[in-house]
């Protein structure tokens, strides 16, 4: 009961954005979206603001808009409660390399599990770049919110869409980084 | 009927069996991949599986059924009632009847629906697949030629690339952000293609990693599956606006059909 107390305003703060925000979605394109039936639209009308920033600028940002839109994304943002930004790489790994998870081997190379796709760049021996606090709050962001780094990128924000807890991103950050995290030990997988 | 019915249970079950057997672990390029999963079914069933389904649709379309009695040989899909050779090159496109913008899938509902009296909601989806394969299968390897001319079909393109750009959902997807942004890559083992490239070429198509044909709905409902939202429904608007929007421009690309039913990973 409380919990729902406490949406209420999130609610009508997101009702206030959506209607200040940028819209992409015209009359027409809503009549057409809502003739794919309730599952459908449900999500389509449910876009918000930065989506359809990206969806209007097709996915290039114009100068003007580069700035706000990257500082409204870092503020979104979130930690996890012990504050550590790198957790158990073991666990990062089975998050790393799960379909149903992070996917990121889909578009990344690196993993010694899996052979990875070249839609993102490739990720290979990416613990050569040491475990230093600015390394460990680089790679932590980009995996919460890759829009405050790429805007509109293709890249999901696992963080931001709720798709992993910060507590799993950091395991992901540790088997990234760790040195002793099978990523940096054993040879990546490639086509 | 049933034998046909048996013979394609058999030889998908064979298919199956076949490309469990011989999947291999290390990288293979997926069209010579599909070229020698096609090649072996030729072998050892000596006909295609897409081939089973459009003789499954044949039928379908010949027969007298539905509450009027009538079989589907005067649906006209475009180019007169009954004219099948290369129908399928110039869908999605207008139709004074029903006054909309059809493709092939809900031109067919609509003759089902007028000619045979069925009621939408008795239609079966195997069904429209089946006949789907079939009709298709008289534009194999032709020219695609979706030119956008009356107000509705221009519309409806228009729609279909906004939809092509609207990102949404907990991962912010679009088509677009692959199929446009990474043309020419691969996500896993699957090369990414643009419209521009020939994208949507292919379908319908038997794609043997999953044993099952797709038509071009059942595949843009697969793409939006796999970003996490939930596809709309059969026959509606969305498909038509984003099947129009990718022919269209494979037709400015110059791009022909592949063999139909296509044969895909």
């Amino acid at each position: 009961m409380r919990r729902i107390y406490l949406l209420i305003p999130l609610v009508l703060l997101g009702l206030a954005l959506g209607q200040t925000g940028p819209s992409y979605i015209d009359a027409e394109l809503q009549r057409l979206i809502q003739a794919g039936g309730q599952n459908y639209s449900n999500i389509l009308l449910k876009q918000a603001p930065d989506q359809a920033l990206c969806s209007i600028h097709r996915n290039k940002l114009p100068a003007e808009v580069l700035g706000p839109f990257i500082e409204a994304q870092r503020q979104t943002i979130k930690y996890p409660a012990d504050g550590k930004l790198m957790g158990d790489w073991r666990q990062g790994d089975a998050i790393f390399n799960t379909l149903a998870r992070g996917n990121c081997f889909s578009c990344h190379v690196g993993s010694p599990r899996n052979i990875g796709g070249n839609v993102g760049p490739s990720l290979e021996k990416y613990g050569q770049r040491g475990t230093s606090e600015a390394v460990q709050k680089y790679t932590y962001e980009v995996i919460y919110n890759v829009w405050a780094y790429f805007p509109c990128t293709v890249m999901y924000r696992f963080g931001h869409g709720g798709l992993l807890k910060p507590e799993e991103i950091a395991h992901v950050v540790a088997y990234l980084l760790d040195p002793a995290s099978d990523f940096n030990t054993k040879p990546a997988l490639k086509r | 009927m049933r034998n046909r019915s048996l013979w394609i249970g058999f030889l998908l079950a064979l298919g199956l069996g076949l490309s469990i057997a011989l999947t291999q672990p290390q990288e293979v390029d997926p069209y010579k991949e599909a070229e020698r999963q096609r090649e072996l079914f030729r072998q050892t069933a000596g006909i295609l599986p897409g081939e089973l389904y459009a003789a499954q649709g044949e039928e379908l379309f010949t027969q007298k059924r539905g509450s009027k009695n009538a079989s589907l040989e005067a649906c006209d899909f475009g180019l007169g009632p009954g004219k099948l050779e290369g129908a399928l090159t110039q869908l999605p496109r207008y139709f004074a009847d029903t006054r909309r913008v059809e493709d092939l899938e809900t031109r067919i509902v609509s003759c089902m629906v007028r000619l045979q009296g069925f009621k939408p909601e008795e239609i079966k989806r195997d069904e429209v697949k089946a006949l789907t394969a079939y009709v298709a299968s008289k534009s194999s390897e032709m020219p695609i030629n979706v030119v956008p001319k009356t107000s509705q079909e221009i519309a409806m393109y228009n729609l279909g690339r906004e939809l092509w750009y609207h990102r949404a959902g907990n991962r912010d997807m679009n088509c677009a952000i692959c199929h446009d942004a990474y043309a020419g890559g691969k996500v896993r083992l699957s090369p990414v293609r643009s419209p521009r490239q020939g994208l949507s070429n292919e379908w319908p198509a038997y794609r043997f990693e999953a044993d099952k044909l797709y038509t071009l709905q059942d595949r843009i409902a697969f793409c939006y599956e796999s970003i996490g939202i939930a596809p709309p429904e059969f026959y509606s608007e969305p498909y038509i606006a984003l099947s129009i929007y990718m022919l269209a421009e494979a037709t400015k690309g110059k791009h022909k059909f592949t063999e139909l039913p296509g044969f895909t990973r």
